[in-house]
């Protein structure tokens, strides 16, 4: 049948070609096969380590296994088990608590910043860009260890600092104590996420229409009266986009507390990805892992990024429309 | 009437200059742990506490520590090479991939799309176990190649995402002009399409190089054999091992970082386009 493609491009004749209803021109079947190969590679790769492993979760979560041997089938028991377990629970509440912290934090103080980086001369705005961005470029370990220095009780800068201030013999272990050590690490997170939420909104302001911003000025409207009444309503999808990625990497929390505490001290820095790979991994001498209850964690991690994901679903189709 | 406009634009300039002193002070405060990590790097060892914020001497023998204790140039190139190969495959497949979505038809094409842009959000440690488990089945433990396919599988649908909007600002014409002069689809897609994304491939690659440069979590889980560990594992172990030589594991940080800082001040115009593309067309 595609031997009616002649050369010249000639269309074939209708008598010789019987088209029957799930038939596909010629030309079209060419596109379509060759589409299939362009997509297939990324889709096998997909289908084997990202799609699999996801439905694999959910097997396993079902059941109680160390990775060896036979797995056994225990149903919910390992969602009841978080649903009792004190650990589980804090660090249920406390990923949920860091991921609206940092999204609140990262989307806030990069928008005023971003206010202000767009009033003054172009070169301090480049200076000021440059340097608000370059934390956000290091890895979570390089900035997690730099930080655990600064932190440190009995030499870090930022005791020597507060030392100098004249506090006598200061040396508090910010990352060391149950109380300073959530906000020691939200610090760092804020510092090396500022700049990122902080360039999307300058993008954002720069697509103003200055005439508005005139217009308000025109009408006596003082700095503070622009900011919400012109730049806060125009960036309103600029917003919205930065509050989902904000969420969403909020919910991923894992490098920076893994590096600077690994959970503790005595798991009051523990989130849910520390927490099940600890489960998983950590076998400290004679824990067996736990595959099973790890994995049911890890279903409690996707359904929050699944809430997420809607969240900004949603945002953005009404802050589009 | 004038003298109100006068006397607007110096509070104008007066705030303008108050603004920019502020922003300032935020941008050292900013890159001041940068700036400590390096003074800390060139001091003498046994002069990181205490001593004067600028070191009274300079020294680049913690950088010679690093080097010679550590295994760190092999620690390195495990990190560029993996990284480059990675970035590599990424974009081949994100590239043929972005451009069948875009530009060619094809049955299910919505519903393939949908279910590889599904997962997108899915965080690394939900994942761990079940890509461990995955590749234990194909026996590619403690292998580089098996942590090169995780990477590049977990990564390719959003290249994609990305590759898939550029290609659609480009027209249609282009490529229906290349197919009536008879040239195959790969043909098309290689000599007209793919020279003329090199933005969006810029863009790829910068991601995908800091990503992978970046990335801690499966590369200290999948590899144990220490000799095939990229660096973000071993700056991690450092931390342990050095904990009491901060100038040796400061020059390590530092040397670390330089690539992705290079890749940075060189490539930053298409970074920052490509990461508010990346952003708005979420």
């Amino acid at each position: 049948m595609t031997s009616t493609l002649t050369h010249g491009g000639a269309p074939p004749t209708p008598t010789k070609t019987v088209r029957r209803p799930w038939s596909v021109p010629p030309i079209r079947r060419k596109e379509m096969l060759a589409a299939y190969g362009f997509v297939l590679p990324t889709f096998f790769l997909f289908a084997l380590f990202v799609g699999y492993p996801i439905l694999h979760t959910f097997y396993l979560s079902t059941a109680e296994w160390s990775g060896f041997g036979d797995a056994t089938f225990i149903g919910l028991d390992n969602f009841l088990r978080a649903a009792l377990d004190p650990v589980a629970q804090s660090a249920f509440l406390l990923t949920i608590g860091w991921a609206l912290a940092t999204t609140v934090l990262q989307t806030a103080i990069p928008l005023v910043i971003a206010a202000m980086v767009a009033t003054v001369p172009g070169p301090i705005s480049v200076v000021v860009r440059t340097a608000l961005f370059i934390p956000g470029i290091v890895s979570f370990v390089v900035s997690g260890v730099l930080w655990r220095l600064i932190y440190d009780p009995n030499f870090g800068t930022l005791n020597a600092a507060i030392q100098r201030l004249g506090v006598e013999g200061f040396n508090h272990p910010w990352l060391g104590s149950a109380n300073s050590a959530i906000p020691a690490l939200l610090v760092v997170a804020v510092w090396q996420g500022i700049g990122m939420s902080m360039l999307i909104f300058f993008a954002g302001i720069q697509g103003i229409d200055p005439g508005l911003n005139e217009a308000a000025m025109m009408d006596g409207a003082g700095v503070l009266q622009r900011f919400r009444h012109v730049t806060l309503p125009s960036l309103r999808f600029v917003t919205a986009i930065v509050l989902a990625l904000n969420l969403m990497n909020g919910f991923k929390v894992f490098d920076l507390i893994y590096v600077m505490t690994g959970g503790g001290p005595n798991n009051s820095t523990q989130v849910l990805g520390t927490y099940l790979y600890g489960l998983a991994f950590g076998s400290t001498s004679g824990s067996v892992p736990q595959l099973g209850y790890a994995s049911s964690l890890s279903i409690i991690v996707m359904a929050l990024c699944t809430v997420a994901v809607l969240f900004q679903m949603r945002l953005s189709r009404r802050a589009g429309a | 009437m004038s003298a109100t406009i006068t006397s607007k634009t110096v509070t104008g300039r007066m705030g303008r200059w108050a603004t920019s002193a502020v922003l300032l002070l935020i941008s050292i405060a900013t890159v001041y742990p940068f700036v400590w990590m390096i003074l800390t790097s060139l001091r003498e060892s046994n002069s990181v506490f205490g001593g004067p914020f600028i070191p009274e001497r300079i020294t680049l023998d913690a950088y010679s520590r690093v080097l010679e204790f550590t295994g760190f140039v092999g620690h390195y190139w495990n990190s560029l090479w993996m990284t480059t190969v990675t970035c590599a495959v990424v974009l081949a497949l994100s590239t043929l991939c972005g451009y069948a979505f875009a530009k060619l038809r094809f049955p299910f094409k919505n519903a393939l799309y949908v279910v590889l842009l599904s997962t997108l959000m899915m965080p690394g440690t939900a994942l761990i176990i079940p890509v461990y488990l995955q590749l234990r089945t194909f026996g590619l433990l403690d292998s580089q190649l098996g942590l090169i396919i995780v990477y590049a599988s977990g990564a390719a649908p959003f290249s994609m995402f990305l590759m898939r909007a550029f290609f659609e600002s480009l027209p249609d014409e282009l490529v229906q002009a290349a197919r009536v002069d008879g040239a195959g689809e790969l043909l098309v897609f290689l000599r007209v399409v793919l020279p003329l994304a090199r933005p969006g491939i810029a863009t790829v690659v910068i991601f995908q190089f800091l990503a992978t440069w970046n990335e801690f979590l499966m590369a200290n889980t999948v590899l144990q054999t220490p000799d095939k560990l990229p660096l973000q594992p071993i700056l991690f172990s450092l931390q342990g091992q050095y904990s009491t030589d901060w100038t040796t594991l400061c020059a390590g940080l530092a040397l670390s970082a330089i690539p992705v800082v290079l890749v940075y001040v060189f490539l930053q115009r298409q970074f920052i386009a490509g990461m508010t593309l990346g952003a708005v067309k979420n």
